[in-house]
């Protein structure tokens, strides 16, 4: 038993060391990666990068800029800065700039890798789309999808028994396939109109359900039959083109346009939902299609009907490659990680060293353990175990047999 | 009946220490309602649900390290006194193996921690589910299970570190045993700590018998 308890010590020592020393490492000597700022220029039609660490702007062929010429090369960006200086254009490519337009036109949009594997809300708000307010409300009751659509009031906790049984009838005649695989929406009062939520059944159906005037509006999208969607991010722009960004499980964009519910695809190439960020600025003349990986940055210039009209990749070394990455790779076989840069929930995440330069550290502390039972006369087939955990763990092995050490045989 | 003696000597050393932080952990589970409760009246039920379900406000955090001061009072409780005198000692000499008498302790201090920890778990349970429909109590439940568990872990490492014989292991130890602690507590979202419960909780069962390693230690007199 007391050896069992020793193994069972020794591991737990190990796997804390390969959580912690690996995080006191990076903490101590792991470099930002400053990424650039890159966007479209309808000006120049080039890419317009600004180094923000640097303070240089450049485009893509390397030609400096000023910061008052890299603004002027984007005027849908510094609008308001250009208006103050005077250096606003009245048209570009022959189209007369109204203000209306411009901002009609904007958009930004995020989607944060963490954001897809992450834990769902258990309810969400079903906002009244034509309150005839200007301002929305929060409602007073939130709704959960299980065997049906259950709304319940918050503040009594309790089954809005009449209004679920209207909204899991309606969704029911539809074709909805209960439970609910995801929830999609802008579960806030903060935000232009309300739009209700895309909601994607059991049978991977898509839903658009909303409430109008108290009663529910569903309607089933028609969804391509090999298609599936891993995320949905609804969007609130002022052009109402499109409801949502849609992501496939074959890392697909879609669109899904306002009123007639087609699902247009992007032609965007190299975004990986489970380990890019991505941004899309749109505006009167491009969309700027921007996606971040741990070692490069992809941008995409999409024309105002989704066409590639120019793309440009940037790439730095991974934090593995960098000196400080090699060293790592020289002391620790492996990493464990309670977080992940690609996902909100808690879990072991295992790593090994991408180099095998730790086989030589492990080795030289295997030779120091094996000095040091030798010169204690101990007898080495006693202690096979822990010179193989000095083998494998290498240092967090080594530790922990020090920490708790192998006296049964002495 | 050798057991029912050594249980009565356990209770003898934690009883008012086990009697105390069960009443001290009921008081605070009743605070944090109580904070739910205003919530409610001052803000509004929906307001409430919105900034736990979407604002990511934990009303559950006063919580954080109630389990694990328990783990804490309860392994010093009936740990620390063996080792004044080295009395522990005397146990050893009873009729019985080590071992045995050993983790016979160990089950009635670790039963008593279940005993406190259940009537919390079902107290904060029962008052959630006043407020909150089951399936925010069962994300909340997912969120506070780690921490229970680290109750248990603090109260395993003491009972490790206390019985150590020598101070440079306990140091080591206490290294060891505080870092993993941390594990328990890495802060993220509600229900963020799903897929890392199963595996925890077989960490945490790991150290159940850990005291041995270091009871033996103390038998065979290292220094």
């Amino acid at each position: 038993m007391e050896k069992i308890s020793r193994y069972l010590l020794v591991f737990i020592a190990i796997l804390t060391l390969a959580v912690i020393l690996p995080k006191l490492y990076w903490m101590a000597f792991e470099k930002p990666v400053r990424k650039p700022f890159i966007l479209y220029s309808c000006i120049n039609d080039d890419f317009m990068i600004h180094r923000i660490s640097e303070k240089t702007w450049e485009d893509t062929k390397g030609n400096p800029y000023t910061r008052e010429e890299y603004e002027q090369k984007l005027p849908m960006m510094f609008l308001k800065q250009l208006l103050s200086s005077g250096t606003m254009p009245d048209s570009i490519k022959g189209i007369a700039l109204d203000m209306r337009d411009i901002t009609g036109a904007k958009s930004f949009f995020r989607l944060k890798v963490n954001e897809i594997d992450a834990p769902a809300p258990a309810l969400y708000p079903l906002f009244e789309s034509q309150s005839g307010r200007a301002m929305l409300d929060l409602p007073d009751d939130f709704f959960r999808i299980t065997w049906r659509i259950d709304f319940i009031d918050a503040a009594t906790n309790k089954v809005l028994e009449e209004k679920s049984q209207m909204f899991s009838g309606a969704l029911y005649q539809k074709g909805f396939s209960f439970p609910a695989k995801k929830i999609s929406g802008l579960a806030t009062p903060r935000k232009s109109i309300d739009e209700g939520y895309l909601i994607m059944d059991s049978k991977d159906q898509l839903f658009h359900l909303k409430m109008i005037k108290g009663f529910p509006y569903v309607k089933k999208i028609d969804v391509p039959e090999d298609l599936k969607f891993r995320h949905i991010s609804c969007v609130d722009f002022k052009n109402k083109d499109f409801y949502a960004y849609l992501f496939s499980d074959k890392n697909e964009i879609y669109i899904l346009t306002q009123d007639d519910y087609k699902l247009i695809k992007w032609p965007i190439d190299g975004f990986e939902a489970s380990n890019c960020d991505l941004k899309i600025w749109g505006d009167l003349f491009n969309y700027t299609v921007i996606i971040e990986a741990e070692d490069h940055i992809k941008t995409i210039a999409l024309s105002p009907d989704y066409q590639v009209v120019n793309t440009y990749t940037e790439n730095w070394k991974l934090k593995e490659e960098q000196t400080e990455g090699k060293i790592f790779a020289s002391l620790f076989p492996a990493q464990v990680s309670m977080t992940s840069d690609n996902s909100k929930f808690i879990r072991f995440y295992f790593s090994l060293s991408k180099r095998l330069n730790w086989i030589f550290f492990n080795l030289l502390l295997f030779a120091i353990h094996f000095i040091w039972l030798y010169r204690r006369k101990a007898k080495f087939r006693n202690h096979l175990a822990d010179l193989g955990m000095v083998a494998v763990c290498g240092i967090f092995g080594f530790i922990a047999i020090h920490f708790f050490q192998n006296k049964f045989f002495e | 009946m050798m057991w029912k003696s050594i249980v009565y000597k356990e209770w003898l050393k934690i009883r008012w220490f086990f009697v105390g932080y069960t009443l001290l952990g009921i008081l605070g589970i009743g605070y944090l309602f109580l904070t739910v409760k205003h919530s409610f009246a001052f803000n509004g039920g929906k307001n409430t649900w919105n900034i736990v379900l979407f604002l990511g406000h934990q009303f559950f955090s006063p919580l954080k390290y109630v389990p694990l001061a328990g783990g804490l009072t309860i392994a010093i409780a009936q740990y620390f006194p063996e080792t004044v005198n080295k009395r522990i000692k005397l146990t050893f000499h009873l009729p019985l193996g080590e071992n045995k008498i050993l983790l016979m302790m160990h089950a009635f201090g670790s039963i008593s921690l279940l005993l406190s920890f259940l009537i919390f778990f079902g107290l904060f349970t029962g008052f959630s589910l006043i407020y909150f429909p089951v399936q925010m109590v069962a994300d909340s439940l997912i969120s506070i299970f780690p921490w229970f568990l680290a109750g248990f872990s603090a109260y395993f490492l003491v009972a490790l570190i206390v019985l150590e014989p020598a101070w440079k292991f306990r140091l080591f130890y206490s290294l060891v045993g505080g870092f993993f602690l941390t594990i328990y507590y890495t802060s993220a979202v509600t229900a963020a700590y799903g897929p890392a419960n199963t595996g925890l909780f077989v960490l945490t069962a790991f150290l159940s018998i850990a005291l041995l390693f270091s009871a033996h230690r103390f038998r065979k007199g290292e220094m």
